[in-house]
């Protein structure tokens, strides 16, 4: 089995920033975003965000899978429920009068009716919320093809994790090939003693257990293995002091520059948001005009 | 291995360095088995797909205590997520995060890993963790996605837990009892 890392060094505008600049900026644009609903705002931070992807480099072929997976979540799932349910936000269509593009009535068992509408507040929250969803998405979806694995123990040292933690984030992220290899040769083990993992049929529970002879041998090695790693580390006076990491990261001017504009953005929006009002649901009079 | 056990007992959130090694091959394995599995992937359940490995993270707490199995839950699910191309949601690696941390808490507690009573308390934390962690996804999706309450219980969170829930009963026992006899035959 092999185990295959989605980075790849693009030599892109977005390689050239601190990993941890990106993070925070990645943080910062999600709280300030999360201060609208109204689409004029929302509009302003997806451009920010397809900016940012289009910086990257990536291809599509490269991230179809999650783009399919991201859209098929939320037009379907999200928009579609909000288009004809109405549901979501902070209660926002509730409170507004209706303006019904079509209506209809439809009959239950038991004299119960479902009255199933199209309204033009339900139209703008649809698309809105869609395009604020996307928006988040799209901000942090991009990590794994544009993030150096092999940085992120010391991106997130430098962020304030202590040392540990940092240390077994790196650790975790060197584990996974070894750790895969040794599924494919259980695998295969397995597969040789009759073990069918194509059929895993016969209903969800029988699935469930039919995985442990897959699960339980690799686990096991796995932690009987780390046993030795613990010694070695020991042996190594492993947590005595902070030890340097192989890597190193240094801010450029770029990196402040980057977090700067981050921070404005929060604080514009907070402005905005709190002290002004803004960005609260907004239904274009156009939309209202069309449902008569 | 019975030393593991008794670092738990003299200091539950302990991180040495013991804890370091197996928080960071939890998560590996948590990664590794998630994206292996990914073709279990169940239909209409958003993005939510039938994880028998949300076991290891639950089994790793029991094992090596909260801290630990907090660390391969989050950092499992972001290996896993980067593995099979889905990309990176926070809120639903916090919430796997807290699906092992919450079974760490009895720890300290576990007298073999074999006895009846341990494995009936470790269902019980199961299920709690998922319950927490999940309500936890779930309940940031609102401000997140702009979801209203009902969509993230019925479309996000119910899906989840269940599958989770289900997972984690058969196979956190399964692989106690076999790290039992592990710790039997280590002699370490």
């Amino acid at each position: 089995m092999l185990v295959a890392w989605k980075y790849k060094f693009r030599n892109s505008f977005i390689d050239t920033f601190d990993p941890r600049a990106r993070w925070i900026v990645s943080f910062l644009v999600l709280a300030s975003v999360l201060n609208f609903w109204d689409f004029r705002f929302i509009i302003f931070f997806f451009a920010l965000s397809m900016l940012q992807v289009k910086l990257t480099k990536l291809t599509w072929e490269e991230t179809k899978r999650a783009w399919t997976f991201i859209i098929v979540l939320v037009v379907f799932i999200v928009g579609i429920n909000a288009f004809v349910f109405g549901r979501g936000g902070p209660a926002l269509l509730g409170d507004i009068e209706p303006h019904v593009f079509w209506e209809r009535v439809i009959l239950l068992p038991f004299g119960w009716s479902w009255t199933l509408n199209l309204t033009a507040e339900k139209t703008a929250f649809a698309i809105t919320q869609i395009v604020r969803m996307l928006t988040v998405a799209s901000l942090f979806f991009i990590i794994p093809w544009t993030m150096d694995p092999s940085l992120y123990g010391v991106t997130f040292g430098g962020m304030g994790l202590p040392y540990r933690f940092a240390f077994a984030m790196d650790l975790a992220f060197r584990f996974v090939p070894t750790l895969a290899r040794d599924f494919q040769v259980t695998l295969d083990a397995q597969k040789a003693r009759g073990f069918e993992i194509e059929r895993l049929d016969g209903g969800v529970v029988a699935t469930i257990r039919k995985v442990a002879p897959l699960l339980v041998p690799v686990v096991m090695n796995a932690i009987i293995a780390g046993e030795d790693i613990v010694n070695a580390m020991d042996l190594r006076c492993f947590g005595l002091k902070e030890r340097t990491w192989i890597g190193k990261l240094t801010y450029q001017t770029r990196d402040y520059v980057l977090i700067a504009f981050g921070i404005t953005l929060l604080v514009v929006s907070l402005v905005l948001n709190h002290v002004f009002g803004l960005g609260e649901f907004w239904v274009p009079q156009w939309l209202i005009d069309l449902a008569g | 291995m019975a030393a593991a056990s008794a670092d738990i007992k003299q200091n539950l959130w302990a991180f040495g360095t013991r804890q370091v090694v197996y928080a960071a091959i939890g998560a590996a394995l948590y990664g590794v088995f998630s994206w292996a599995t990914n073709f279990l992937a169940l239909p209409a359940a958003g993005n939510i797909s039938l994880r028998p490995a949300v076991a290891i993270p639950m089994f790793f707490g029991i094992a090596f205590g909260p801290v630990v199995g907090f660390f391969s839950g989050l950092v499992g699910n972001i290996l896993g997520d980067f593995l099979s191309g889905w990309g990176f949601f926070w809120n639903w690696s916090l919430g796997n995060g807290i699906m092992g941390l919450i079974p760490g808490l009895m720890a300290a507690a576990v007298v073999s890993f074999r006895h009846q009573g341990t494995i009936i308390k470790a269902i019980v934390y199961v299920v709690v963790a998922v319950v927490a962690g999940m309500l936890f996804a779930s309940l940031t999706s609102i401000p997140i996605d702009g979801i209203d309450m009902t969509t993230a219980l019925v479309g996000y969170f119910w899906p989840a837990a269940l599958s989770n829930i289900i997972n984690g009963v058969i196979l956190v026992p399964i692989l106690m009892v076999a790290y039992d006899s592990v710790i039997n035959r280590s002699g370490r």
